[in-house]
């Protein structure tokens, strides 16, 4: 067996297996697609509808619309859904026995986590260029230029894996993957209101929601910014609450957030799932 | 000599020659509950090792400490050579484990399915899913292109089993590998699994069936409330705790027991009258056919309008179980 192994190629990276057989669940899982995919869109289209018809007023020249400024909470709406994906997810695999039967291979749990991760950042990427050709190609939304388009595409990226983050920590916790996602739209629905992301907010709780600071970030620097340079050196995010907190704070605070929500869901889940 | 690599608080278990697995003391308790309490146990290079014993007698929690998924609270094992608790990737290289539940990913197709397994055994991706398609034509599921959760029940097991074996494990554990299946699916599985011991396999069958250990296994050991209360080859456990023919009687109403035993017991070649509820007396007996008649002139030919049915039929596991814990395995 190695002798052909050899010859019929290399061992495949388990990491990178795990995460196309996690995408190739995700995508045929019609019911999912839709509450990942269909959600978002359909409150796009209906923002579109209520929302592109009112002019206002915005730092950057040209003509723009409310819808323009709703456009960045509908991309943060979309890819926080991916706390409930990931929640449900490996709440299923610790259900189903899944977990337990790759715990009997030669595998490891840290290709388990790298491939579980990788496999949503894929389908976060998937769901962003979905959004953005919905919203830049097709209902013609504002943005800067090109280049700040991108980073906010890496902005919502960051932030949908943060979200995988969290719904690990709620997969720790659910006994099942129905509890997970109860427990997903327990936390998300009210955070995704309360962070003022979908409609303005004005109130200083929306800063204790992670969505805000992706919104914020996204929309200054796709609608709002000048360029980049100017954005990390002079701009404060555009607050509701008149505060200065500098681009590059909000980027800190989100980047953290993606941190410690990662580290701390992988420590609990490994603990609730070592026996 | 050999070398003391096991060895965990007080209990040190050694490689043995021609060995496959060690065990020496295993303990697991879920809080008051002692699911495995104190198992030694030895399995043969191999050789298929049948676990038998009624739901809940610590049959699972054996083999997912067996197969590194549970940690022991005391004694070890040795498999392989490698020691259980300190080399658990090693362990895990050797291993193909079928669980008791139907562990399949029901959006992927058999093969896909099959061939993750094989890549996270790191088989390449070419070879993997050549071995896929030889071992599910084997199983008989070639040739299904839908999605898993469109395979009916049996299906659905046989592919569980096909993830166990496409590395050609060294040690296999199937947990009750037949559960739910048909008679028909039943005997292909049964028929694959003798076909594994050709290939030198060393396979541990749990199983609360006593026909499925009796037929399969080379080696016994039943266990009871966590504990192993006997071992042997099947033969040699049927003679030494069986009590010789049996027949069961199932009267119409509860008979008095205590006059079956009072006539049958004069006779001489009556061993033991039982009382299994249910209103079935289990007469045990040796000898032939002529004390098959005298028993059942004597037992119940006066109770003739009593009786409801009558059957004969040589030992059984179940009769041993019966004979060491009072209870039948499906209690």
């Amino acid at each position: 067996m190695t002798q052909d192994r050899t010859k019929e190629g290399k061992a495949p990276n388990k990491a990178f297996v795990f995460s196309v057989m996690s995408l190739k669940q995700k995508v045929r899982n019609a019911q999912a697609l839709f509450y990942t995919l269909g959600f978002p869109i359909m409150f796009t289209v209906i923002f579109y509808f209520v929302f592109s018809n009112m002019e206002v007023q915005g730092p950057s020249p040209g003509p723009q619309n409310a819808f323009d400024y709703g456009f960045p909470g509908m991309i943060i709406y979309a890819t926080g859904l991916l706390c409930n994906s990931a929640a449900i997810f490996f709440a299923n695999g610790k259900k189903n026995g899944m977990l337990e039967r790759l715990d009997t291979m030669p595998v490891g749990r840290k290709n388990i986590f790298i491939g579980g991760l990788l496999a949503e950042t894929w389908f976060v990427i998937l769901q962003i260029l979905i959004m953005f050709g919905l919203g830049y190609g097709i209902m013609n939304v504002y943005y800067k230029d090109v280049g700040m388009m991108l980073i906010g595409f890496v902005i919502a990226v960051v932030f949908g894996i943060q979200s995988a983050g969290l719904g690990i920590i709620l997969a720790a916790y659910a006994k099942s993957p129905e509890a997970a996602n109860g427990f997903a739209m327990m936390y998300f629905m009210p955070a995704i209101f309360a962070s003022g992301a979908l409609v303005p907010f004005e109130s200083p709780i929306v800063y204790f929601f992670p969505p805000y600071w992706a919104k914020q970030i996204f929309l200054q620097i796709t609608v709002d910014g000048d360029n980049l340079e100017a954005l990390m050196k002079s701009s404060s995010l555009a607050t509701s609450t008149e505060i200065g907190i500098p681009l590059w704070g909000g980027l800190l605070i989100l980047i953290a957030l993606t941190f410690a929500f990662l580290a701390i869901g992988i420590a609990i889940f490994q603990k609730k799932t070592s026996v | 000599m050999a070398q003391s690599i096991g060895a965990y608080n007080n209990v040190s278990v050694e490689p043995k020659e021609g060995v496959e697995i060690n065990v020496r003391g295993l303990k697991k308790y879920f809080k008051e509950i002692k699911a495995v309490d104190g198992v030694d146990l030895q399995v043969k290079k191999g050789e298929l090792f049948g676990l038998l014993g009624p739901n809940g007698a610590g049959k699972s929690t054996m083999i997912r400490m067996l197969t590194t998924v549970l940690t022991p609270d005391a004694g070890t094992a040795i498999i392989a050579g490698l020691d259980l608790r300190k080399q658990r990737v090693e362990i895990r290289k050797l291993l193909g484990v079928c669980p008791q539940e139907i562990v399949i990913v029901e959006t992927l197709t058999a093969e896909e399915n099959v061939t993750f397994v094989a890549q996270m055994h790191g088989i390449p991706t070419p070879l993997a899913k050549q071995a896929a398609s030889r071992l599910l034509s084997q199983l008989n599921i070639a040739g299904r292109k839908d999605r898993a959760k469109n395979f009916s029940g049996g299906m659905k097991r046989r592919l569980n089993l096909a993830m166990a074996l496409i590395h050609n494990p060294k040690i296999i554990f199937l947990d009750e590998p037949t559960a739910g299946l048909d008679p028909q699916a039943r005997r292909l599985v049964w028929d694959f699994i003798r076909d594994l011991k050709n290939t030198g396999s060393t396979i541990i069958l749990t199983t609360h069936d006593m026909v499925e250990a009796d037929v399969l296994s080379d080696h016994i050991a039943i266990i009871d409330q966590g504990k192993i209360i006997a071992q042997g080859k099947p033969q040699e456990l049927k003679e030494k705790f069986g009590t010789g023919n049996i027949l069961e009687i199932q009267f119409l109403h509860q008979p008095d027991l205590d006059v079956v035993k009072e006539k049958l017991q004069t006779l001489p070649f009556i061993t033991k009258v039982s009382d299994v509820g249910e209103q079935r007396v289990l007469v045990s007996f040796s000898g032939g056919l002529k004390n098959f008649v005298a028993t059942l002139q004597q037992g119940i030919v006066e109770h003739i309008n009593e009786v409801e049915n009558i059957s004969f039929r040589q030992n059984t596991l179940e009769d041993v179980f019966l004979h060491l814990t009072g209870r039948r395995l499906r209690e």
